[in-house]
């Protein structure tokens, strides 16, 4: 991909990396993928991109995770959520509630 | 191979070996130490009275070391810890086998308790560790959580006799009032102070 493809990125559209951990595994069945949307977009527009990857995977999982960009907890209230804070090459990550120890 | 991280008397880190007690507690031993607390976690044969085989944690590492260290730091301070020290293990841990080991020295018993007790409530509540519970047999595994009432995910699809849903999946036995994984939550701040 020469630099001027990838900074145009495929369709205009740019990629970023997204992991899926714990229970959120069960229902994607892969620890990770390369998505490509119009970044930068919020998490609420990643919920819907997921939501139309893994129908249902909204209310069974991701309204009780919390999710990291660049291993930093970002806002996913309501209020919050509409903020653009995904941009080309982030690691998104879908944290779900922890069971250490 | 260890993943750690070591911020002045602090230490933290994830492995896929055995966790060995002795080297945990000579990170915190200290002349200025009176006292050492270590508690060790161990990985129960059943939930909820349904046999365990072997219990599976993964991890996000870099982010679980960075949430471990800040829980370390911020319970150094509070307590005026000499040191602390916590380990917890990653991969296929077998029933009796400690999972977590959490070590912290002061001058005095007392800050050492409290501070043991504290640290591992918080690790419990933060670090980005999942557990999968494998049942054996046909039957799959369950993602834990320790969140109060957030019950696991079954991996096994198959299954026809489908329990209630709960926010994570099915519901596969009625939430104990303040459970974890190493039994009922004690919080710290309810802890009377002398």
């Amino acid at each position: 991909m020469s630099t001027a493809e990838s900074e145009a990125g495929v369709n205009g559209q740019k990629s970023f990396t997204i992991l899926y951990w714990g229970p959120a595994t069960s229902y994607t069945l892969k620890e990770k993928e390369t998505l490509l949307a119009h970044l930068p977009i919020s998490t609420a527009r990643l919920f819907e991109m997921l939501e139309e990857k893994y129908a249902g995977i909204k209310s069974k999982v991701l309204e009780s995770c919390m999710v990291t960009v660049n291993f930093k907890y970002v806002d996913v209230s309501d209020s919050a959520s509409t903020e653009l804070v995904i941009n080309k090459g982030d690691e998104v990550a879908i944290i779900p509630p922890v069971s250490s120890g | 191979m260890a993943k750690e991280l070591v911020q002045d008397d602090r230490y933290v880190a994830l492995t896929h070996d055995l966790l060995d007690v002795k080297s945990i507690m000579d990170r915190v031993r200290s002349p200025k130490a009176g006292a050492i607390v270590l508690f060790a976690g161990t990985t129960r044969d059943n939930f909820g009275g349904k046999p365990v085989k072997e219990l599976q944690y993964t991890s996000y590492e870099p982010l679980a070391l960075q949430t471990m260290m800040g829980i370390s730091q911020s319970i150094q301070e509070k307590h005026s810890l000499t040191a602390i020290a916590m380990i917890h293990r990653l991969g296929t841990v077998p029933i009796g086998e400690e999972s977590i080991l959490i070590a912290v020295s002061s001058p005095h018993r007392q800050a050492a308790w409290r501070a043991g007790e504290e640290a591992l409530e918080e690790c419990k509540a933060k670090v980005e560790v999942w557990k999968k519970e494998e049942f054996g047999g046909d039957e799959g595994g369950v993602w834990r959580a320790n969140r109060d009432g957030a019950a696991g995910v079954r991996i096994d699809q198959s299954n026809h006799e489908e329990p209630a849903q709960g926010p994570h999946g099915p519901i596969l036995r009625p939430k104990v009032l303040g459970e974890r994984g190493h039994g009922p939550v004690v919080h710290p701040g309810n802890i009377k102070k002398d």
